[in-house]
């Protein structure tokens, strides 16, 4: 059966809404003490730098006003911090990721089997993470990248590992606790997440992977994403993420730092399907050198309410950032997301495509940032942001911002907003389709810029998550 | 925002009192100016675009105590219009009854005096204005009124009322005096409230033309009522800092409006332009357009807003916004925005930023014009799309000659 089937025939909501029995080896209490972050610490038995960094960015976190005064952001006032519990360690023996499912407890196991992650694994990736609660669980890379020295491993290990290269890069220049209130609590509790080293001209063909999972009620996940890819070298990184509902809130607040240097591609691609009690606030950023390339992938489904804008800060000459963004705002969700390229060198360039669809009561905003710094000339950026609304209920906002400081560039933004046209639907009837299969059809085209741009089976999984929303039947 | 308010201590209830008493102002006038007065530590500045780091005008850091004199306010205006419409100044049409009734009726209808600490401060201290009253089914020709100040601070009102079926188009001008002290900062500042009633039609232009040391704050907004059609053009050229804001509320089922902006901006001259619509009714229409040219180290700061109600079925808004830099150590900042609640809406923006098309200009030197002459040919080209909207032919002049006289 190739995988495109498989997933057809898998109930997706089924896969993504169960829950398991909540058992952990660790937890933290709930709130943010100093307390708190010694412990996380010592039960990762981190060197001291890292503790400092923890307590520094804590401080910072305690300093800094929670954001309210964004023009039309989404409401935070019920998230409260101090009732996530930032850190579970679930019930484990291998620290640091078992190498085969096998080893995995039962519950585990099934429920990545469920989400399909083996089944991907064996088809289309050179490598897998995958995170249960606080703690990387799965960790496993082919052999014949191992041997080219491509490092694809879990964060915390990274720390212990790799200690030099993570001291130097981790939240120093790139994504620094101070950058905002969420970077700064994740700079505290971070636990988790990938560490990919890709060393020179090395292509890595198939994507690597991770996946997130949430399962506790109430609890924080705060995994932290690292990538430095060196001179002439390339990679696609996958995440994926999911937790099923509860009733009290979630908060997802991860932080990804990637680095791209001379002539080297990163492609990060993220389809995100957190449950609907989740807040997702995030600080995605790249620095890219002379003729490197960024392209930012993001699918964004789930969630209560997700702030994300995955940045770009062009430094070198002739460095390229694309994004393509697409959000899926339903009943009670606030997807406010967008991208942020900065233009600090001469011939970059940068493109940015929106798709948005807003229905049910759900609220999209496309929010953006191209800054052209004075010096950068012969640059030019494009970006473009399309809107489809369902209903009446619903909200769909573009706020994009253009700062541009040289002459010799070329800027241009175009965005529009329509609802789903009737002649199209009616077009569609008339060919012997049902008003929602035509609906459905009509919105696969709209988006279908962006999941061209994915490996097929996430485009295929894109596709059937908006299915469902569609048909109302998830969350 | 409270607490100091960057105003001098003369800024007081004496204050006030005195200019409504020297105009014999009716209670109701003097009653708003206090409470106007009164609001001010309250009040925040306008708002101003912030990103992170940045912040795109910033007022707060004006210095509003030597810029405020409110008994230096010497202005010379002159009024031409034709016998079909009311053009009085405002304290004459308060000795009106008939006209004071009009005024207290829509004074602070359209803008709010506490909207911001600005406004607030303009309806406590303004000295002058115009009052333009249009009659049921009137045509009115063109209205003109030019302001030419002359002294540190001035607070200008215009008041537009046009009933069922009148239409009128307004050409308002700033500028300085020519006696006016050349090495002394300025304050301007002007309210205009636009009340179109049903089906009519107003045309309001500006020409702000001020020196170099002038700072400019301006808030223009209309309100339409039903198959109403509001059209503003928003001419900028002069002015050290001009904060301007152009609004139309779509209120009437089926009114439209047009914002259509011109600016150019040299040296160090800094202009924040907003044109804002809200679609409030169905079969709304609207349609932004600015166009505008920096050189030397000018600034440009634009935002754009069409917001469309949940009651606005049928909704058209168009937006777009084209900037051209011609010099490298210019900066031009955009946010054209949308915020969309009514899915039966066709609405787009778009908005670019570049400097003069290379190969136009290798175009016209091929034909053996001077590549100075090219360049001013092409940027005298760039204003064409919004010069065609502007009705009144005097003020499509005035700005071609002074667009003209800019670039020799």
């Amino acid at each position: 059966m190739s995988s495109e089937e498989n997933l057809q025939e898998t109930d997706t909501e089924a896969r993504f809404e169960f829950k398991k029995e909540q058992h952990s080896a660790f937890q933290s209490e709930k709130g943010l003490t100093e307390e708190t972050i010694r412990l996380i610490s010592e039960d990762k038995d981190e060197p001291d730098w890292m503790l400092e960094r923890r307590l520094r960015a804590l401080k910072q976190y305690k300093k800094m006003p929670m954001p309210t005064d964004w023009p039309g952001q989404p409401d935070l006032s019920e998230l409260d911090v101090e009732e996530i519990v930032p850190y579970i360690r679930p019930d484990v023996e291998t620290r640091g990721g078992a190498e085969n499912w096998e080893d995995l407890p039962d519950e585990i196991q099934d429920t990545f089997e469920k989400l399909g992650i083996p089944e991907a694994e064996r088809e289309a990736l050179s490598g897998v993470g995958a995170q249960y609660e606080s703690e990387v669980v799965y960790q496993n890379m082919q052999e014949r990248w191992e041997e080219k020295g491509v490092i694809f491993c879990n964060m915390d290990e990274a720390v212990q590992e790799h200690e030099e290269i993570v001291k130097e890069h981790f939240m120093t220049n790139c994504v620094p606790a101070s950058d905002n209130k969420f970077a700064a609590l994740h700079g505290a509790v971070w636990s988790g997440g990938s560490f990919v080293y890709i060393p020179e001209d090395v292509t890595v063909e198939m994507p690597v992977q991770a996946y997130f999972r949430m399962n506790s009620e109430g609890m924080g996940q705060f995994e932290h994403t690292l990538i430095i890819a060196e001179e002439g070298s390339e990679v696609h990184y996958i995440e994926g993420c999911s937790a099923p509902k509860y009733g009290t809130h979630n908060l997802h607040s991860g932080g990804v730092e990637v680095f791209v240097k001379e002539d080297a591609h990163v492609q990060y691609s993220t389809v995100q399907n957190w449950s609907k009690n989740t807040f997702n606030l995030n600080t995605k950023r790249a620095i890219v050198e002379e003729n490197g390339t960024m392209e930012w992938i993001s699918g964004s489904m789930g969630s209560k309410a997700t702030m994300l804008y995955p940045s770009s800060i062009l430094k070198g000459r002739g460095a390229t950032d694309n994004h393509i963004t697409i959000a899926f705002a339903g009943e009670g969700q606030d997807i406010d997301t967008g991208a942020k390229v900065y233009h600090n060198a001469p011939d970059t360039k940068s493109t940015i495509e929106s798709k948005s669809i807003a229905k049910d009561g759900g609220r999209t905003n496309y929010r953006g940032l191209v800054h052209i710094a004075d010096g950068a000339e012969d640059s030019s950026t494009s970006v473009e942001c399309d809107a489809l609304m369902f209903d009446n209920e619903s909200t769909s906002d573009t706020m994009p911002y253009m700062e541009i400081n040289e002459s010799k560039v070329d800027v241009a933004h175009e965005a529009t907003v329509g609802k789903i046209g009737d002649e199209d639907v009616f077009y569609l009837q008339s060919r012997g389709l049902d008003d929602d299969d035509a609906k459905q059809m009509i919105v696969a085209g709209f988006i279908e810029p962006i999941t061209e741009e994915l490996p097929i089976e996430y485009a295929v999984e894109l596709n059937r998550l908006i299915e469902l929303e569609m048909e109302g039947s998830l969350g | 925002m409270s607490g100091a308010t960057q105003f001098h201590a003369g800024v007081d209830v004496e204050t006030v009192e005195r200019i409504a008493e020297e105009r014999n102002e009716p209670e109701w006038l003097r009653a708003k100016r206090l409470e106007a007065l009164e609001a001010l530590s309250d009040l925040d500045y306008p708002d101003v675009i912030q990103t992170p780091g940045r912040t795109w005008t910033n007022l707060a850091d004006l210095d509003f105590e030597a810029l405020v004199e409110p008994f230096d306010q010497t202005e010379e205006k002159d009024w031409v219009a034709d016998d079909q419409a009311t053009v009085v100044p405002f304290h004459e049409a308060l000795n009106d009854a008939d006209l004071e009734a009009l005024v207290k009726e829509h004074f602070g209808s359209v803008v709010d005096p506490e909207e911001n600490r600005l406004t607030a401060l303009s309806t406590a201290l303004f000295t002058t204005g115009t009052v333009i009253y249009v009659p049921s089914n009137v045509d009115a020709e063109d209205v003109t009124i030019r302001t030419t100040m002359n002294g540190t601070s001035l607070f200008n009102y215009t008041l537009v009322v046009t009933d069922q079926n009148a239409s009128v188009t307004i050409l308002e001008r700033q500028d300085t005096g020519a006696d006016a002290d050349g090495s002394e900062e300025r304050y301007y500042s002007g309210i205009v409230e636009v009340d179109a009633g049903e089906n009519a039609y107003v045309q309001y232009g500006s020409l702000q033309d001020f020196d170099q040391s002038t700072y400019n704050y301006t808030l223009k907004r209309g309100v339409t009522d039903t198959y109403a059609t509001l059209n503003w053009i928003e001419g900028n050229l002069g002015s050290r800092l001009t904060k301007t804001g152009v609004s139309t509320l779509l209120e009437g089922e089926s009114s439209e409006t047009k914002i259509v902006g011109a600016f150019f901006g040299h040296e160090d001259q800094h202009f924040d332009l907003d044109s804002k619509v809200w679609h409030r009714n169905e079969h709304t229409t609207a349609d932004l357009v600015t166009r505008g040219v920096i050189d030397d180290e000018a600034r440009s700061v634009y935002e754009g807003v069409q917001d469309v109600g949940e009651n606005a079925w049928d909704t058209s808004s168009y937006q777009r916004e084209n900037t051209l830099m011609l010099s490298d150590e210019s900066e031009a900042d955009a946010s054209p925005k949308l915020i969309i609640n009514n899915h039966d809406t066709e609405a787009s923006h778009s908005a670019t930023v570049g400097q003069i098309d290379q190969e136009d200009l290798f175009y016209m030197e091929g034909r053996a014009i001077p590549e100075q002459a090219a360049k001013n040919m092409l940027v005298e080209g760039f204003f064409v799309p919004v010069l065609e909207e502007v009705e009144v032919d005097e003020l499509r002049e005035d700005l071609e000659e002074r667009i003209h006289e800019r670039l020799h």
